[in-house]
């Protein structure tokens, strides 16, 4: 049984760490929580499904998620966000919820509002040391896994990373170094939005794909981001692994809707004792 | 024809008083807060199962508006530590963890069934026009009195200091007053004028279910804020006006060609209208429609 819900758990948290990997990009370069994150991750849902039905295929279902997510992601920066840069932060928090809305409202009049399924062949899951492991789930963590190297790769191994980090660390000294703000944001709300894609194809595989399930899914991922460190994207995926086993582990004895209590009891807590996360730099506020 | 106007003034008034409590807490202190639907719903639950006790309505109100403020207290403690983007991320949750509550203790509040018979205010008077009219009566005294109470309040040296929180925290404190404890007593304040809105829902209404208590109640009071004008009396009553205009119209258009548009297509048209109002207002006239245009 402990076996069972660890593994859910381990997919689960693959899901919110991708997810908040999405919101700690945006929260530590462009300093806001990004409330708009949670509907692009419905948007790679839909478009997920969308190819999938098309196709049959899983891996043009992941392309076509993170192309859209991306795409959507980067229209809000630029139509959204890059107008009130310069504003105080209320502003960007109240566009990024009218973002949301907006993305909720038109993935609900072009695909309805009832609940979709990808259509996957039922397989016998695999017996491993008396935890039976559906194959699907393996699948859905290598692409994780696949999607988090990815991510890193981009960060820790191009010059467009490297440059994304020097502005989340000191963006004004990033600027006197001639790094270009423009072709930054852009990358960083491209690579913010391919995760949050993926993050809502993988949860539409799991689970059902319905216009609600990003806004649902979003608390839970500022719990990760805020719990792993803000601006520290393998914070936010060692916190989202944490988050996701500890929601499905205490789903037997508190029940299945306090999951989004748990997370933000989480964040409180984090918040209080320790502000900065479990890997976040020393930040003079919060 | 007149029933339908008085329900739509209570709702309207309704809407006011919310709006009112986030103008001291956002307008004019600068506390983003996303959680204001938590504690509409806290008064409403509060009043309502306080009322079906038997105790009469005036004490279960006063319960309500209690019991939302204490609610903001533990809230205030988190905010002193806060900046405003994890302050809304906060308060956020915390309205959720509300309705979460409410639809999973059921022995406490019958969860997704909800309360049905909630004593309906002046049913002494009936339950047609004059029931209702005494209610509308009632709920724009609270109102007029609350207006009045933050127009005092923000012509008040209090005022001057909440102010002082929005524009500059730190020049406040450099001055050697210490925040927190306003912050505490505006989130005090604009919480317990979201419960009484809250009970005053709870008694029109009649039936409480948690589904009336979504995200989305708080972003159309912030909606009538933005559009009325932030930080101003006026504005708020303004802006609730506007939302009514634009809830009924909405419902308005589809009566008139049901054929057009469905139930759930409408209820997304809604929800994108909310949106692109909160981006539109907040890209091109922060100052809302009469807001002060001295000031950005």
């Amino acid at each position: 049984m402990f076996g069972q819900l660890l593994v859910a758990g381990i997919v689960h948290g693959l899901i919110i760490g991708l997810a908040a990997l999405a919101v700690t990009l945006v929260f530590g370069v462009a300093r806001f929580p990004n409330a708009a994150a949670g509907d692009t991750m419905t948007v790679g849902a839909y478009a997920g499904l969308a190819a999938h039905r098309a196709s049959g295929s899983l891996l043009l279902a992941g392309g076509a998620a993170v192309a859209a997510a991306g795409l959507v992601s980067l229209l809000g920066y630029l139509l959204v966000f890059r107008p009130l840069a310069r504003r105080p932060v209320a502003a960007l928090l109240v566009a990024a919820i009218g973002l949301a809305f907006v993305i909720r409202a038109v993935l609900g009049v072009i695909f309805g509002h009832q609940q979709h399924v990808f259509q996957v062949p039922l397989t016998w899951p695999i017996e491993v040391m008396g935890i039976r492991i559906p194959p699907m789930d393996i699948t859905l963590a290598a692409v994780a896994a696949c999607a988090l190297a990815a991510a890193f790769g981009v960060l820790h191994l191009t010059s467009i990373g490297r440059q994304m980090r020097a502005v989340a660390d000191d963006p004004d000294l990033a600027r006197v170094c001639g790094i270009r703000p423009l072709r930054v944001m852009v990358a960083l709300w491209l690579l913010a939005g391919a995760a949050a894609g993926v993050a809502g194809l993988m949860l539409g595989v799991k689970t059902v794909v319905a216009p609600e399930m990003g806004w649902e899914g979003l608390l839970t991922a500022f719990a990760a981001a805020i719990l792993g460190g803000i601006g520290s994207p393998a914070g936010a995926v060692v916190a989202g692994l944490l988050l996701g086993v500890a929601q499905e582990i205490s789903t037997p004895i508190v029940g299945f809707t306090y999951k989004i209590a748990l997370a933000f009891a989480v964040m409180l807590a984090v918040l209080l004792v320790r502000p900065r996360g479990l890997f976040g730099r020393v930040e003079g506020l919060r | 024809m007149e029933a339908y106007f008085v329900a739509i003034a209570i709702i309207g008034a309704i809407y006011v008083l919310l709006a009112l409590g986030l103008t001291v807490q956002y307008g004019l202190t600068g506390l983003v807060n996303f959680g204001h639907v938590g504690f509409f719903a806290i008064g409403a639950y509060a009043s309502a199962l306080i009322s079906m006790q038997g105790v009469p309505l005036v004490l279960s109100f006063a319960c309500a508006a209690a019991i939302a403020a204490l609610a903001a207290w533990p809230i205030g403690l988190v905010a002193l530590r806060l900046r405003d983007d994890y302050f809304a991320v906060v308060t956020l949750g915390f309205s959720e963890t509300v309705r979460l509550t409410i639809t999973s203790e059921k022995w406490l509040t019958n969860g997704v069934q909800g309360i049905p018979g909630v004593p309906r205010a002046f049913a002494g008077l009936g339950v047609g026009m004059p029931g209702a009219l005494a209610t509308l009566g009632a709920i724009a005294l609270v109102c007029a009195l609350a207006a009045l109470m933050l127009r005092r309040i923000a012509a008040s040296p209090f005022g001057r200091v909440i102010e002082a929180i929005r524009d500059n925290e730190d020049a406040l404190r450099a001055l050697g007053k210490d925040p927190a404890r306003f912050k505490i007593q505006v989130l005090a304040l604009g919480a317990a004028l979201a419960g009484v809105a809250g009970a005053f829902y709870a008694h029109y209404i009649t039936y409480l279910s948690p589904d009336q208590f979504i995200p989305l109640v708080t972003f159309y009071v912030w909606m009538a804020m933005i559009m009325g004008g932030v930080g101003r009396v006026s504005g708020a009553v303004v802006g609730a006006l506007l939302l009514m205009l634009f809830l009924e119209g909405t419902r308005f258009l589809r009566d008139l060609a049901p054929d057009l548009i469905s139930a759930v297509d409408m209820a997304s048209v809604r929800l994108g209208a909310v949106g692109l109002a909160l981006i539109l207002f907040t890209l091109f006239r922060p100052q809302g429609l009469v807001g002060d245009y001295t000031r950005r």
